[in-house]
């Protein structure tokens, strides 16, 4: 699975929300969103529930690991870095 | 807009209900500066210039532009889903616009029968639409620091409409009010202490941290600041009753609000990666233009800089999130609804847009605060041009944000992603 790292723990509201939905939209098969943010993006996740995507969310330390991928039955899991 | 309770994108309200708030303010502010360059030349009675002159920023434009905020932040900040948003905002928002020019109608005529319809009109839509969201806001069950001090400032805002709505039948003749002098000092004290600052507080321990990047708010601020004013609030009512100096309370009351000022500055100042943004102006002056309205709060020469800057940090602050909320609503709503020719949020409205506005704000109060010192009429008129300039701009920009949405939806088709 291709990584598409998106560090979005400095970034001001909404660039993170822009450029996750840009890279979804674009996004193809064997390609995950792995983002780092310092809160929890809900819109996103909401967005990732409503479209069927898979998805994980994990809090580390403060600091917020979200996963999604169009793939649906892949487990995210193996792929979170914490 | 995050939150961190769960909510689903679709009961986001649509975005009609939060623009027609925004253009209806605006509209109100252009009404505003008219009606006060209008008076520079034919003067109403002291008594309906002034009152008229509050009510419409008061309500026609703070309101308006609040009322369409917190449709937009209630689901997204505190988790609060309002069913059927379209149907209610319409109804709030042809109340509100209806009873704003009964009620100054009445001011200027002293008709009785005016000041009872607007009592009906006015009162009952602010009543209808401030009880909603308190009844949502109340059903929370965990609470964050915004969530509750929305909830206080909803409290603060029903009963400045209630004191509001026995003025205006005592006024009308229905009601024969002995404490009317009483009851207008508590309204007001809620109305501008109450309903706008402690809205623009609680809003601000969300928007400032995830807007700007900035450290946190204090715990302790945020948990105690906004209860603790609004307690002081009630105890002011209940001395102004009992005819005791409230001295005390003002002056514990303001040093609070310079405290908040001090340290959203202090936040702002340390973002952790500065952009040019110029919200973040906005955001910076309103908060000095506070820190200036309550340090002359108790200096009677300088009572004309009071209100200036208070209603100069009350717009700033409005001005701020209305760029900040627009841009977002248009790209979010079409992105997500598959428009791939969605535009970015510095597409809707420009940044440098923005700090036009800025600059124009900027000039506008520093025209004022000065004037109110030497008091020249040419100075006076060309501020009030300046104000109609800077109502006129920001309905400009909201009115094309929205054209713009409508073009792209009705001009292509969206993608199923």
């Amino acid at each position: 699975m291709k990584k598409i790292l998106l560090d979005a723990r400095e970034m001001e509201h909404p660039i993170p929300l822009q450029l996750s939905l840009s890279y979804l939209q674009s996004m193809g098969s064997g390609e995950f969103l792995y983002m780092i943010h310092r809160k929890n993006p809900i819109p996103l996740i909401e967005i990732a529930k409503e479209k069927k995507y898979s998805y994980l969310v994990k809090n580390h330390n403060d600091t917020w690991h979200i996963l999604i991928s169009k793939e649906s039955g892949i487990d995210l899991e193996d792929l979170v870095d914490v | 807009m995050f939150s961190q309770g769960g909510l689903s994108l679709e009961q986001a309200p649509p975005i009609s209900v939060v623009l027609r708030f925004f253009i209806t303010g605006s509209i109100f502010g252009v009404l505003l500066s008219l009606f006060i360059l209008f008076n520079s030349f034919y003067q109403l009675p002291l008594f309906s210039s002034h009152i008229i002159l509050v009510h419409l920023l008061g309500l026609g434009v703070m309101a308006s532009f609040m009322f369409g905020a917190m449709f937009q932040m209630l689901p997204v900040i505190a988790g609060v889903v309002i069913k059927i948003p379209t149907k209610k905002a319409l109804i709030a928002h042809i109340l509100l616009s209806v009873g704003i020019l009964l009620q100054i109608t009445a001011f200027s005529t002293s008709n009785s029968y005016l000041y009872l319809f607007a009592s009906i009109i006015l009162g009952g839509g602010l009543l209808h639409t401030s009880t909603l969201m308190f009844k949502e806001l109340i059903k929370i069950k965990d609470h964050s620091s915004s969530s509750k001090g929305m909830l206080f400032a909803i409290s603060s805002f029903i009963i400045t409409i209630l004191l509001g709505i026995v003025m205006l039948l005592t006024l009308g003749g229905y009601l024969d009010m002995p404490y009317l002098l009483e009851l207008r000092e508590i309204h007001y004290s809620f109305a501008i202490f109450g309903w706008v600052t402690l809205l623009i507080i609680a809003i601000s321990f969300q928007v400032i941290e995830m807007f700007f990047v900035t450290p946190k708010y204090p715990n302790i601020m945020t948990k105690y600041l906004i209860i603790t004013l609004f307690m002081l609030l009630v105890i002011k009512s209940i001395l102004i009753f009992r005819s005791i100096d409230t001295i005390l309370i003002d002056i514990v009351f303001s040093s609070l609000l310079i405290i908040y000022a001090g340290v959203t500055l202090h936040r702002l100042y340390r973002r952790r990666r500065p952009t040019v943004d110029g919200s973040v102006w906005f955001w910076r002056f309103g908060m000095g233009l506070l820190i200036v309205s309550l340090s002359s709060f108790f200096i009677d020469d300088l009572r004309a800089i009071t209100y200036i800057s208070f209603i100069g940090f009350a717009l700033s602050i409005v001005f701020a999130m209305v760029y900040k909320i627009v841009p977002f609503l248009v790209w979010f709503h079409l992105s997500n609804q598959g428009y791939m020719e969605a535009p970015m949020m510095h597409d809707v409205i420009h940044p440098k847009r923005v700090k036009i506005h800025f600059f124009v704000h900027l000039a506008l109060f520093t025209l004022l605060i000065i004037n109110s010192f030497f008091n020249f009429l040419i100075v006076y008129i060309i501020s009030n041009i300046v104000l109609t300039l800077s109502f006129s701009w920001i309905l400009y920009h909201i009115v094309m944000a929205n054209r713009k949405y409508y073009h792209i939806q009705r001009s292509f088709t969206p993608i199923k992603w």
